[in-house]
């Protein structure tokens, strides 16, 4: 048998490789009939819109209007410095821009954005707010934030005449002496003007409704990158275990390795104090100012359990937008999503205690992989359209 | 597939206990349900609504038969994940609608993949545990 020289062989190899390897590479990834279904659950985007039983004025035109202009205004703060946009810009994802918040005082967390927050069932890192009206309360009570108080907040209501006249028309009576119910009906106003915030489609909402439809040209358009970047994703990363549905977050809450500590000796308990400060406000959907009749919007609140496991959790952020943020994680710890995902990739089992298969485990990802991954996240980013001034609440 | 699971179950609950069978009604008013059983207890019960979706509170509707004929009471319910060892982020509430009926009201599977709902159940002092696997994609 004549062998050939080596050299050759080797020659060939290389040829062959060169030719195939970037035709492979370039390849579209095939995408089995399950793998559709869970991409199918990130959509269709957007939603109908978020509607609140809890909350009266929920997706009224005229709770809209007034929220918007309470959002603004920053008469609802102490000082009459800060208003809700202060820290959540239009121009700025509703967010601040700044990796740690700050207001009448330095924060210890990052300000999550406003976009998509009218969907979900739990607000605040800490899910310290089972409403998104009562989540509005806390801000401008706070002492650290906005300062305000419910005598200011009924005061504004009462006395500015454009706030009073949409005051009326959101409500259908004339702003009354109650001044804890004024302030909650000002924060029902700003949670109705907040839920309207959705983000717009995507690059990914294409493809994923193109892969749905079985339009191939159409998913075609989608970078080779995002998609070896979804498949990640939705398998070998198993990221959707948390980050589930057209939102991409259970709403729930994680430890995912960040550290606990906010300065020598203090750590921030997370989800272990959202519930302890759940509990105690008079706010929260077991009190008397849920619209609810039927009790339904509660159930969450009531059956909700306070674990060990708690401690250290914080809220599973929805990933929509998630490109746009300028720092990530609740404490804004980490500057890029490359940190993020480089954060997965390297996480330390043994800060991750688990009894079980561990949710969060270190991915071990290669450079491609990375690369991938933050290809995907970025495609769920999309330029939103300026944001318009509100109308006047009573021309 | 799932649903003739559903009915073998209920045809084989009915001819393998007929003593219990004309006072333990396992139809749970929708003409579905699933049966488990012990050598003491058989549960028919439902999910309402009946398709649970992934961070959704649901509820669970039972039929608690005792196979002596005396009255059973569901004590507690809850479900774990066995894979990563962590329970449900809520702790469901149990009403009584009488003749063996109770609906668990508060349950939220709130991740994808396998539960195990279990069962306490007692007809007496001892309380028994009957466990259910469940599979939400």
């Amino acid at each position: 048998m004549r062998r050939r020289p080596l050299t050759a062989a080797l020659l060939a190899s290389v040829l062959v490789a060169a030719i195939v390897a970037p035709a492979a590479a370039q390849a579209p990834p095939d995408w089995s009939e399950a793998e559709i279904r869970l991409v199918g659950r990130h959509g269709p985007w957007p939603p109908p819109p978020a509607r609140d039983p809890s909350n009266r004025i929920s997706g009224t035109p005229a709770g809209i209007a007034l929220g918007e202009h309470l959002f603004n205004d920053v008469r609802l703060s102490g000082d009459e410095l800060m208003s809700c946009a202060t820290c959540h810009q239009a121009g700025r994802d509703w967010s601040d821009g700044r990796a740690l918040g700050k207001a009448r005082a330095d924060l210890d967390r990052r300000t999550p954005s406003l976009w998509n927050v009218g969907y979900s069932h739990w607000f605040g890192w800490n899910g310290a707010g089972d409403s998104l009206w009562s989540q509005s309360i806390r801000p401008i009570l706070d002492p650290r934030e906005m300062g305000g108080s419910r005598e200011r907040a009924s005061r504004l209501l009462r006395e500015d005449k454009q706030l009073a006249c949409g005051y009326e028309r959101a409500f259908g009576a004339k702003p009354d002496g109650d001044d804890e119910r004024l302030l909650v009906d000002a924060a029902k106003a700003l949670a109705a003007f907040q839920a309207t915030l959705v983000s717009p489609r995507t690059r990914f909402d294409d493809f994923r409704d193109a892969l749905v439809a079985g339009d191939r040209e159409a998913a075609s358009r989608y970078g080779l990158a995002e998609q070896r970047g979804l498949q990640l994703f939705i398998g070998a990363g198993n990221c959707n275990a948390c980050h589930l549905g057209p939102r991409f977050t259970n709403g729930e809450f994680g430890d995912i390795g960040i550290a606990f500590f906010v300065r020598p000796g203090e750590v921030d308990s997370g989800r272990l104090g959202g519930l302890a400060a759940l509990a105690a406000s008079p706010f929260n959907l077991l009190g008397r100012y849920n619209d609810d009749a039927s009790g339904s919007s509660a159930l969450r609140t009531q059956h909700v359990r306070r674990l060990h496991s708690n401690f250290g959790e914080f809220r599973v952020p929805g990933l929509r937008q998630v490109g746009r943020s300028v720092a990530y994680m609740h404490n804004g710890g980490l500057a890029t999503l490359e940190d993020v995902v480089r954060h997965y990739s390297e996480v330390s089992p043994d800060r991750l205690h688990s009894d079980g298969v561990p949710l969060v485990r270190s991915l071990g990802l290669s450079a491609g992989q990375s690369t991938d991954l933050v290809a995907f996240l970025r495609s769920l980013d999309a330029d939103p359209p300026p944001h318009p001034a509100p109308p006047p609440l009573c021309p | 597939m799932k649903l003739l699971a559903v009915l073998f179950a209920l045809l084989f609950a009915n001819a393998a206990w007929n003593p219990a069978r004309a006072d333990c009604p396992l139809d749970l008013g929708r003409g579905t349900g699933l049966v488990i059983f012990s050598d003491h207890y058989m549960i028919a019960f439902r999910p309402d609504p009946l398709r649970i979706e992934v961070g959704e509170p649901f509820a669970l509707v039972f039929n608690v038969c005792t196979k002596s004929g005396s009255a059973g009471e569901l004590v507690v319910v809850d479900a774990v994940m066995p894979e990563h060892k962590h329970t449900m982020n809520y702790r469901p509430s149990i009403v009584s609608k009488g003749d063996g009926r109770f609906r668990a009201e508060g349950l939220v599977f709130h991740m994808a993949g396998h539960w195990e709902i279990s069962i306490d159940v007692r007809a007496g002092e001892e309380i028994e545990r009957l466990t259910h696997d469940y599979y939400i994609k």
